[in-house]
């Protein structure tokens, strides 16, 4: 018999269509991550928003979640499109997937705005250091002295993306790897329960052009170098006692916006998620020392979201009628007179 | 050096001249050329208000144009018969400009020379008076003394002064007070020092109650609200920012969903290609999304419109044309976006534009334009200028939308899904190039909307064929929308000597143009086009007539380069350019001008 979630759907019912990366690639392992968390956490296809930009990872949208409507928008600005939709229908589930190139180079500025309004969305990039769609060149993500398989090592400091996004007080903000399926499937979980911004970057090896071992972004790299923070187990809201495995020792219990809980099993001690300062502390330690922190880096529920402080009728405006859309008749003699007297 | 003007008997020219006041941007000189503006509308004077300011915050030259006209005249007019020199830097210049006759009234403060002995000099110690009254305010008070002049040398009634005062300082009495005692005071000394009989004059005329002015942006926002805008996003530029910033000040009155919740949403972008990209989103979700930007913004917007384009999502852009290109002159209007607007973004691409050339149309097209875009599923443009957009005029008021809201072709449940069984996105199913659509959050045949090539079910496809069936079912679409569009306006002679086709702002010029041909003995028939792709009933228009010109604010002659393009190629010949872009309004005898080389030049 075919497993089923809380809605009584199969897996299948979460699936896409066929990827056209190249085989090995890590976003493909996101797209599966995606479709469990999506799968697991029991909401209704129709009701997922997916998003992208371009480039490799903006493609994948295709690859998953084949029952909800999307949008593999213009390179860089899929933040502006999300904004646009969220704010006419806030009742959707904004889910995008975006690249290193397309957000930490072309799309910077809308990436910086979309935190700033703190848009009810999850935005995962998908992080591999290059531009994989017009043949490697370096994106803005990779370290200093990384090395792709071809040419120079690069020269260029990195963006970190979630130093940034912690600096503009993104409300929830993580790091994994596309190889960790447990930590990334139960992030991707947590940030859809989130509601609010949910960053997560992803280190998703290009097979093609950097999974070579100078690369610090390869498979075998990350492998050797990931720093994690915690074991991480979501426990979802309409079954809490189902896949909790009671860690030993010491951990933490983050509460959801949707009920649900994200339980960590805390191995570095010193880090504390609700503090800024000790979240950019250990980024900057880990890059120091040529490593990935991974886990979630800094969380706060307490931040309104775009809609929230918009002040917008509590129906979604796309579900408002015409009366309400278009003032009466009254109201137009109203302004007429005004104007006159 | 005062010099006083002599006393002159002259036939009195009524409700027929032209104030020209200079002042420097930041004086608070705008309150006073208002009122004197609305004093004279409110005695039933046909009257109009240019201004002409400076890009910038405090200190430039600003002037302001009154035009008064029984005959309706709104353009600037080709002279000044009463010049009001408050501005230090343009002094001299503006003096030497004026015509023998003209009459000045000048600030007797500013201490600068006024040697023309050919002209009437009218002196007044404006800033001391004012300071008189109040020390701290005298600089902005100075301004109010021209106002008093002008009233006694016109004959401005002092009850039309009082209420234009009061609506200018809505609620603030002291502000009334204060600005009141000062025009007093002007015209006080003016009828006291001045030995001077003006042959200008208004007269009241009887003035419809129902009349009154603004700006082309405000009607335009208020259209927008009444067209059910559920989303705005925008980036403040020069000259849009008070199109949005109207559309903010009406919502809390007009758009409250009676729980205190807002039914549309307002977010000022990081940029403008945020903002169209927010206009795409909301278009996309089943809203109706508006930004307002000019040139340089439809620049930044374009990658996304072609994706309008070719995703098929509907969405609203209204372009307030400034003079480009790049920042040019930012607060000086043009009409020299229009090809840009007709064909922006890359690739094949055509879009509609909508073009009012009242603030009546302001309001309509502001309302109807979400109908077209929702309806033919695209990026529609509103195309209006700074100077029907930011100057004043008249309208009766506005009138209320006579159709429900058109939301097009969406298949909102399942049962209307069941009931096509040949449904797919992109399929036209009716023939008239429109596909239906789904919306997010329906379930209803959900698609990845994308940039890249699709089928008719909206599934990624590179096939030759596919994309070019794709591209010349758009270009049906659009065809398709001509006659749906608003109708050109045509004044038609019976003598079909020449037709005049011209488009938005310049409808406010066009009748002293027409007067100007007339007197020369031609024909005159005028066609104002109001939409691209250009209505059936234009290329009617030129077949009618001997010959045409299309008269345009631009360089270059836009739209007769569509006409040229797209009209059949023996109609070619009869049709010619007049086309000129200066900055300024566009000036009836510079065009009447124009057109008459062009015909000798036949």
């Amino acid at each position: 018999m075919l497993k089923l979630n809380v809605l009584e759907l199969e897996k299948s019912e979460y699936t896409g269509g066929k990827s056209s990366l190249c085989p090995g690639c890590g976003h493909d392992q996101i797209s599966n991550n995606i479709i469990q968390a999506a799968w697991e956490n029991g909401i209704h296809p129709e009701k997922i928003a997916k998003m992208s930009g371009i480039g490799c990872s903006s493609k994948t949208p295709a690859y998953f979640l084949g029952k909800s409507h999307g949008f593999n928008t213009v390179h860089g600005r899929m933040p502006s499109v999300t904004t646009g939709a969220n704010v006419v229908n806030k009742s959707l589930s904004f889910l995008a997937v975006s690249g290193d190139g397309d957000t930490a180079s072309i799309g910077i500025g809308q990436f910086v705005h979309a935190i700033r309004r703190n848009l009810d969305m999850v935005y995962i990039v998908e992080n591999n250091g290059v531009y994989g769609l017009t043949k490697g060149q370096y994106s803005a993500t990779v370290e200093k002295g990384s090395k792709k398989k071809k040419g120079v090592a690069n020269q260029q400091a990195p963006i970190d993306l979630c130093a940034m996004a912690i600096n503009l007080g993104c409300s929830f903000v993580a790091r994994s790897f596309s190889g960790s399926k447990k930590q990334l499937t139960a992030l991707i979980r947590a940030a859809m329960s989130h509601r609010g911004m949910a960053f997560i970057d992803v280190i998703s090896p290009c097979v093609t052009f950097a999974n070579n071992d100078e690369s610090y972004k390869s498979y075998n790299y990350v492998k050797a170098n990931d720093e994690v923070l915690h074991i991480l187990d979501y426990i979802p809201h309409f079954s809490p006692i189902e896949e909790v495995e009671v860690p030993e020792g010491e951990y933490q219990e983050v509460s959801l916006f949707d009920g649900s809980t994200l339980r960590l099993e805390t191995l570095a001690a010193d880090h504390d998620y609700t503090d800024a300062v000790s979240a950019l502390s250990a980024i900057h330690q880990s890059e120091k020392a040529e490593r990935h922190v991974t886990g979630l880096l800094y969380y706060d529920d307490n931040v309104p979201t775009a809609t929230d402080t918009l002040g917008l009728s509590e129906t979604p405006l796309v579900e408002l009628t015409e009366d309400l859309l278009r003032p009466s008749p009254d109201s137009l003699e109203k302004v007429n007179s005004g104007f006159r007297s | 050096m005062r010099v006083l003007g002599t006393k002159r008997a002259m036939e009195k020219i009524v409700n027929d001249f032209v104030v020209n006041v200079a002042t420097a941007n930041g004086t608070g000189s705008q309150s006073s050329n208002l009122i004197i503006l609305h004093s004279m509308f409110e005695m039933g004077v046909p009257v109009s208000g240019k201004n002409l300011f400076p890009s910038n915050i405090s200190g430039l030259p600003t002037w302001f144009i009154i035009r008064a006209s029984d005959r309706g005249y709104q353009a600037p007019g080709d002279g000044t018969n009463i010049q009001i020199l408050m501005n230090k830097d343009t002094w001299i210049k503006d003096l030497e400009g004026l015509e023998p006759g003209t009459i000045v009234v000048y600030n007797e403060d500013v201490k600068m020379p006024v040697e023309r002995d050919d002209c009437v000099l009218l002196g007044m110690p404006m800033t001391k008076m004012a300071r008189k009254i109040n020390p701290k305010l005298g600089r902005l008070i100075a301004n109010m003394y021209y106002v008093g002049a002008v009233a006694h040398l016109l004959g401005v009634e002092e009850d039309a002064i009082e209420k234009a005062v009061k609506a200018q300082f809505k609620g603030k009495e002291k502000a009334v007070e204060l600005n009141i005692q000062a025009i007093s005071e002007g015209r006080e000394y003016a009828n006291e020092n001045w030995d001077f009989d003006c042959q200008f004059s208004v007269e009241s005329r009887d003035k419809d109650p129902d009349t009154f002015l603004i700006e082309g942006n405000e009607a335009i926002a208020l259209g927008s609200i009444y067209g059910g805008i559920s989303m705005l996003s925008w980036y403040p530029i020069t000259p849009s920012s008070s199109l949005a910033e109207s559309v903010i000040n009406w919502l809390p009155e007009l758009r409250s969903d009676g729980d205190g919740g807002s039914t549309c949403a307002v977010i000022q972008a990081e940029d403008e290609l945020a903002a169209a990209g927010m206009v795409l989103g909301a278009g996309w979700a089943g809203g109706r999304g508006m930004t307002c930007t000019s040139g340089p913004g439809i620049s930044l917007m374009s990658e996304f419109i072609g994706l309008f384009y070719f995703s098929e999502v509907p969405g609203v852009i209204w372009d307030v044309n400034r003079v480009g290109p790049s920042t040019g002159l930012p607060t000086r209007t043009q009409q020299g976006d229009l090809s840009m607007l007709y064909e922006a973004s890359h690739g094949d691409t055509q879009h509609i534009v909508l073009i009012p050339g009242t603030v009546d149309e302001c309001f309509e097209f502001g309302w109807r334009v979400f109908d077209y875009a929702e309806r033919f599923q695209t990026m529609v443009f509103g195309f209006n200028d700074l100077d029907l957009g930011m100057n004043r005029w008249k309208t009766s008021g506005f009138t209320y939308p006579d159709s429900p809201m058109d939301r097009g072709k969406v298949v909102r449940s399942q049962e209307e899904m069941d009931s096509m069984p040949e449904y797919g996105r992109y399929r036209d199913v009716d023939g008239d190039g429109i596909a239906y659509r789904t919306l997010p959050g329906s379930g209803l045949d959900p698609i990845l909307y994308r940039g890249t090539g699709h089928d008719e079910d909206g599934i990624y496809s590179e096939d030759p064929q596919v994309y070019h069936d794709a591209m010349a079912r758009l270009k049906r679409k659009i065809d398709g929308a001509r006659d749906h569009l608003p109708a050109p306006v045509i004044r038609e002679e019976e003598k079909k000597d020449l037709g005049v086709i011209f488009y938005g702002s310049m409808e406010n010029t066009i009748v002293e143009i027409d007067d100007m041909l007339e007197e020369s003995g031609l024909s005159v028939s005028t066609c104002r086009v109001r939409a691209l792709p250009l209505h059936s009933g234009v290329e009617d228009f030129v077949r009618r007539h001997d010959r045409t010109i299309v008269l345009e604010i631009n360089r270059d002659g836009q739209l007769f380069g569509i006409i040229r393009k797209e009209f059949p190629a023996e109609l070619i010949p009869k049709i010619h350019s007049v086309s000129y872009s200066d900055g300024m309004p566009p000036r009836a005898r510079v065009y009447s001008d124009m057109i008459l080389e062009v015909l000798e030049g036949l």
